[in-house]
């Protein structure tokens, strides 16, 4: 028995025992109990099997805020280096701020900003030529997330929620966990026109990390007089409208509801964490800042079924804008380095990195050339991004910036090929994963997008 | 923003947009004839370029072209030389002045091909070499000339679509059963009926009828005093009193005005990256909610919002004392345009902001998708985008007051609401030195935008931002006065043609216009106006097929759970047909009628028999018409959002019942939002839900969670979803708990013995009174959570109210409260 259906039984255990010896109807007692094999009708987020055999289970999408610089994470330019000072379309050219070194078996050059992430350089499938993106930070942001540059759209987890459903109920399907708002605030995880239940749930580390998830009710006993009274409430309602699914799921969503504001701490729950795993974050006991945080929490998420898990590293402000100088890049990749790196190693040696795709992105790459005395400014004409299990061929760069960075010299990923071949890892077929909304089937790619098989193992 | 080369172009397209005579920047034609190819050059383009003309490009640019979408021709040298809208595609010998070579570089976002990727840049090399060399190209049979496009006609086979052809009154039907229709819209629904031998489901309990109208026309629950007053009353009019009643109430412009709301994306902020307020949007909402109470006529409401300023100045009003008044409404009606989203910060982004306010206005008024028609003829619906731009233009010729965005953070053109004596006197000088301040601001911005990083870019951002401080002072020197987010005359002018949608891709003049399948009229050229004066007639001309059908469908939708047609904000071929398409001309002839009074519609709607019926099961009826489309039942809904918030307040004696003014936002001078920083706020306020200040960057956090409408895009109908996070509300909330508490104070000071209060409580949230079963139940409920509470520590004086606190809040969970039937 899992802890789910042992958590249902103890449920059922509450249910019973206060029926005993009340005033409680025993039909309605029944009714309410059978709830729980009949839950699963006409629910939109029931697993649904994919379009064609997947390559991963899930996604953990991990989002720099603010633009990660190419130029300083994978994609080294040498002539950039040779070139510093000289003026590029009229702009003056800054040389690569960190060095870079080939990191494991397969050599991928990775900078120094990323120490740890270098040494699971065999399982990263480094994109260089990510495009398609746009020079503010708002509607990049948006744009990767949601395919659209302008106007809100369904986000990329919303459509994996739609096209998978979720294997645990007791969790939302699509998880953001975002300490702070990012660009174009809650709009990255609107599911928008889709079924709300597939938007985005943001958990904040803290006191709340879900809003309204800590019972007020004084003790647990009271909560349970309280939802059994409601059950009765609803249930002599329901009487005579046997076959309404709106009531129904709405008394489902009272137990769903219960189950999350137990599951959720349990998943936050970081004290059942070895000291080594912490270690492995890097992840001081006890604490809840930083990505390592999330990373771990992440991890946690991905064991317990949440299909897709948003990690968004910092909000609008203090992030990877490097406007001035390139050094503040140093904390930025410092908050999240050995992070991630923990991340990457604890799925592959639980098991999971082979049915987890893990990406990493950022919004938009950095200008070849200065905007404060040694910054750059934001750059949506290539930009560095990387996947890695779920499917993906490890230690392979693929794509390729000019000798500045400034374009895309060959093999162009366009966000919405991006976005094509994530679903596809999941066997979603970008084209098949449709809505109708307004007249018309919309789709995360639009009229685009190309899966980019080369990628693939 | 320090996107050096998205201000480059910030700046180069508001140059072209001061000059609204610049020709387009087109290539010269070159002449055709060259010197001949030599036999090795012709070789390098069979060899190398056909093929690559013929994979890349021929599918879109080609005789052979399916659907071509350009004029574009490189199937032949002359096509080639000739060109498409932007000119000649090669210049022989200079690949750096040939926009083909342009395009396949990708460089520029705005002129890539193929659209579909990227070239291989060795095939980029054999293009460029190939120029180099002259283009030499032996196909010189000139192109078939693109014949040239067809002025659009709209087919008669496109005006056969039902929501095209003029309304017509109908024959009302003939019924079996004659006792049961009390009016026309009976007939209607009981001939649907039996024509699949199905009959209606009986009247709804009184008590039923009375929490179901309440809701309908108030969006708040009846009053103990209204329930026993409508159940005593026997008059056969009694329920017609109760509508008369209702819709008089101040209430019903709140419930009814937030359905307007709904479908134009209102907010409180612009929706620009750092979301600015709109402090003055609130008049806006209050002109909405008080048309509503006023029965304005829904032609004039809508002419007052695209043109209220030009109504004004026309005087359409006889001139009385209160003739300023009368004026300053329509200025602040046409907020309604003002409204629309806001993008970035960028000014060359504004076309987004029209494209926004193009695709509201054909959804939330004509009830179609004119938008998909920006790109490329609308693919379904007989519109071509010609017809776009004909009211692209409109607007484009109309002044948008300025919310302020991260780069210029002061508003601009909000429109003064004051006589104008006092505007000449008194603001006139300030509006000239604001006018001149902001000027050099730009250029200052401009300017600095396009240096390369220095001690000169250092010092303009300086100046810059010195001046942007002196704005600040010169507004918080400023006499108050009152003032409208709004709209005003601009610089008539016709848009072009926005090629593939591209605004920096134009194509020809469009004159401004109106829709062709709806009569196509155009503005008299030279017209020295916008046109919104003429577009207001035309959108509220009655032989306009749209929309009275439209406006009447949404009322009917609201009132039954569905519209007769289902797709409110979609009356194109995409769109669902109407159910009862006669119906639907019968109540959209008699809306017009009744001079469009929506008031008059909503009693004809109540008072049928139709929507009185109990709400019941059947399930012979379910299997034959699952979605009870002929009606016989009524739908049961679940409250929204504003229902469900304003009810629990209303119901505890929380509810601030006095309608919202402004919100407390900073003044002008403090603002300092960025895309960084962007402004986030909640003002809290125990007024009813349409008061709370709505954001476009951040959705109100109740009403995300309970289906509240978008506010960056037309809500026709609210999504209905059922999620756990609405159940944590109502376990967890402050606001639950807190509200189930105050109305446990509120029952022990109105009926301090328990069975009474147990009645009391089922009345106020339920609008029944509690049966023997519930009152036995509550009653054991209070003494048997009294010792648990005992045990967690609530004291002993206060655990009487936490009890029944625990029993209320359980009561307002449950779907009985929830749901209306």
């Amino acid at each position: 028995m899992t802890t789910l259906q042992a958590r249902r039984w103890e449920r059922r255990h509450v249910i019973q025992s206060l029926a005993c010896g009340s005033l409680l109807l025993p039909g309605i007692v029944a009714d309410l109990l059978a709830e729980d094999t009949s839950r699963q009708s006409a629910d939109p987020l029931v697993p649904r099997p994919p379009h064609y055999a997947p390559r991963a289970k899930r996604v953990i999408y991990l989002f720099m805020t603010g633009g990660v610089s190419h130029l300083e994470s994978f994609d080294p330019k040498p002539k950039l280096a040779a070139d510093a000072g000289q003026k590029y379309n009229g702009r003056t050219l800054l040389g690569p701020q960190f060095k870079f070194a080939p990191a494991g078996q397969c050599g991928t050059p990775v900078s120094e900003l990323f120490p740890s992430i270098a040494t699971c350089a065999d399982d990263l499938c480094v994109v260089r030529s990510l495009t398609g993106s746009h020079f503010e930070h708002f509607q990049a942001t948006l744009g990767v997330h949601t395919g659209s540059l302008t106007v809100k759209r369904p986000s990329i987890g919303s459509w994996v929620s739609y096209g998978l459903g979720t294997d645990n109920r007791d969790l939302p399907s699509f998880v953001v966990l975002a300490p702070h708002l990012p660009y174009a605030g809650t709009q990255v995880w609107s599911s928008d026109f889709l079924p709300v239940c597939h938007q985005g749930t943001r958990v904040a580390p803290g006191d709340e990390p879900i809003q309204n998830l800590h019972r007020r009710s004084p003790t647990s006993a009271v909560q349970e007089m309280e939802l059994d009274l409601l059950a009765r409430f609803n249930g002599r309602h329901r009487q005579d409208r046997p076959s309404d699914p709106l009531l129904t799921g709405r008394i489902q969503s009272f137990e769903t509801a219960f189950g999350m504001q137990r599951a959720m701490p349990d998943v936050l729950d970081l004290s059942q964490e070895s000291p080594s795993t912490l270690a492995l974050y890097g992840l001081e006991p006890g604490s809840t800042d930083g990505f390592a945080w999330q990373c771990l929490v992440a991890r946690r998420m991905a064991e317990r079924g949440v299909r897709f898990i948003e990690l968004i590293d910092t909000g609008s402000s203090n992030n990877w804008d490097s406007h001035t100088n390139m050094q503040d890049h140093v904390a930025k990749a410092k908050n999240v380095d050995q992070a991630i790196a923990g991340l990457l190693k604890d799925l592959k040696q639980r098991g999971m990195l082979d049915e987890t795709l893990v990406v990493w992105t950022t919004e938009f790459g950095r200008t070849p050339h200065t905007d404060g005395p040694t910054g750059r400014s934001h750059h949506p004409y290539v930009f560095s991004s990387w996947l890695a299990g779920g499917g993906v061929r490890g230690g392979i760069v693929y794509g390729a910036s000019d000798d500045y960075g400034y374009e895309v010299a060959e093999n162009a990923v366009h966000i919405h090929d991006f976005h094509a071949t994530i679903l596809h890892l999941l066997g979603l077929d970008h084209e098949r994963l449709t809505y109708r909304h307004a007249g018309r089937d919309f789709r995360l790619t639009d009229v685009h997008g190309r899966i980019v098989t080369d990628i693939i193992a | 923003m320090r996107a050096s080369r998205a201000t480059a172009r910030l700046v180069c397209v508001l140059t072209l947009a001061w000059c609204p005579s610049a020709g387009p920047l087109v290539a010269q034609v070159t002449d055709a004839a060259g010197p001949a190819p030599t036999a090795q050059q012709l070789e390098f383009f069979e060899k190398h370029v056909r093929p690559l003309l013929i994979t890349h490009c021929y599918a879109c640019h080609s005789a052979e072209a399916d659907a071509p979408e350009t004029e574009l021709r490189l199937d032949s040298r002359p096509g080639i030389l000739q060109g498409g809208a932007r000119g000649a595609a090669v210049v022989p010998g200079e690949p750096e002045k040939s926009l083909l070579i342009k395009a396949v570089r990708y460089a520029d976002p705005l002129l890539q091909m193929p659209p579909s990727g990227r070239l291989a840049p060795r095939e980029v090399d054999v293009l460029v070499e190939w120029v180099r060399m002259g283009a030499p190209d032996p196909r010189s049979e000139a192109a078939q000339p693109a014949a040239p496009k067809q002025p659009y006609t709209v087919s008669a086979e496109a005006r056969q679509w039902w929501s095209f052809q003029p309304m017509r009154e109908p024959a009302v039907p003939v019924v079996q059963n004659e006792r049961w229709p009390a009016c026309e819209i009976d007939r209607f629904v009981l001939a649907g009926l039996e024509a699949h031998g199905m009959t209606p489901a009986p009247p709804a309990e009184k008590r039923v009828l009375i929490r179901r109208a309440t809701f309908a026309l108030t969006g708040l629950p009846p009053t103990l005093e209204e329930i026993d007053a409508f159940v005593a009353d026997d008059a056969t009019d009694a329920f017609a009193k109760a509508v008369d009643r209702l819709l008089a109430s101040p209430h019903y412009g709140e419930r009814w005005g937030r359905r307007w709301l709904d479908l134009v994306r209102y907010a409180d902020t612009s929706g620009c990256n750092s979301d600015f307020p709109i402090p003055e949007a609130y008049r806006y909402r209050n002109y909405v909610i008080d048309s509503f109470n006023r029965d304005k006529p829904y032609d004039r409401f809508l002419r007052e919002q695209l043109a209220g300023d030009l109504l004004a100045a026309e005087g359409e009003d006889s001139p009385s004392e209160d003739s300023n008044q009368r004026r300053y409404e329509q200025i602040v009606a046409t907020g309604y345009l003002a409204i629309s989203r806001r993008f970035s910060s960028l000014a060359e982004e504004f076309h987004l902001t029209l494209d926004d306010t193009v695709d509201n206005f054909g959804k939330a008024i004509l009830g179609l998708t004119i938008s998909c028609a920006r790109c490329h003829a609308h693919k379904f619906d007989p519109i071509p985008q010609e017809d776009y731009y004909a009211l692209y233009g409109i607007f484009q010729s109309t002044t948008y007051s300025f919310p302020g965005t991260e780069i210029y953070r002061h508003t601009q053109d909000l429109v003064p609401l004051v006589p104008a004596e006092r505007r000449h006197k008194e603001l006139l000088p300030y509006l000239e030195r604001t006018a001149e301040l902001d000027a050099r601001i730009f250029a200052t911005y401009s300017h600095m935008a396009t240096l390369d990083t220095g001690d000169e870019k250092n010092e303009l951002r300086a100046r810059w931002q010195a001046m942007q401080k002196e704005r600040d002072e010169l507004v918080k020197s400023l006499p108050d006065f009152p003032k409208a987010y709004a709209a005003s005359e601009g610089t008539p002018i016709n848009a072009r043609l926005h090629l593939k949608g591209n605004p920096e891709s134009l194509g020809p003049e469009i004159p401004r216009g109106f829709l062709q399948i709806l009569g196509g009229q155009k503005l008299a050229a030279g017209q020295p106006a916008s046109g919104r004066r003429q577009l207001a007639e035309w959108i509220t001309d009655p032989q306009n097929p749209l929309t009275a059908r439209v406006m009447v469908n949404r009322v009917w939708q609201h009132h039954f759970g569905r519209g007769l047609v289902r797709t409110p904000d979609d009356f194109g071929t995409r769109g669902a047909p109407p159910t009862h398409p006669e119906l639907l001309d019968y109540l959209a002839l008699r809306f017009i009628e009744d001079g469009w009074s929506l008031k008059a519609l909503h009693r004809r709607i109540l008072l049928s028999r139709a929507w009185q019926t109990a709400c019941l099961e059947n399930a012979d009826y379910a299997r034959r018409d699952p979605d009870n489309e002929r009606l016989w039942t009524f739908n049961r809904r679940r409250l929204e959002a504003e229902e469900f918030r304003d009810a629990m307040l209303a119901i505890s004696g929380a509810l601030d019942r006095s309608p919202g003014g402004a919100h407390p936002f900073k003044p002008e001078w403090e603002w300092r939002y960025s895309q960084h920083q962007p402004f986030v706020d909640d003002f809290a306020t125990n007024r009813r839900t349409v008061y709370l200040m709505q954001q476009r960057i951040r959705q109100q956090p109740f009403l995300a969670v309970f289906d509240g409408a978008d506010t960056n895009a037309a809500t026709g109908v609210r999504q209905v979803s059922t999620t756990p996070q609405q159940a944590l509300f109502l376990l967890n909330s402050e606001f639950a708990h807190e509200q189930a508490a105050l109305l446990a104070d509120r029952l022990a000071r109105e009926a301090p013995q328990s069975r009474a209060r147990l009645d009391r409580a089922f009345r106020l949230a339920l609008g029944r009174p509690a049966t023997g079963v519930e009152t036995d139940e509550g009653l054991e409920y209070i003494e048997r959570i009294e010792p648990l509470l005992a045990s967690a520590g609530i004291a002993d004086r206060d655990r009487s109210r936490a009890a029944w606190a625990s029993y209320l809040r359980v009561l307002l969970s449950g779907n009985e409260f929830m749901f209306i039937e």
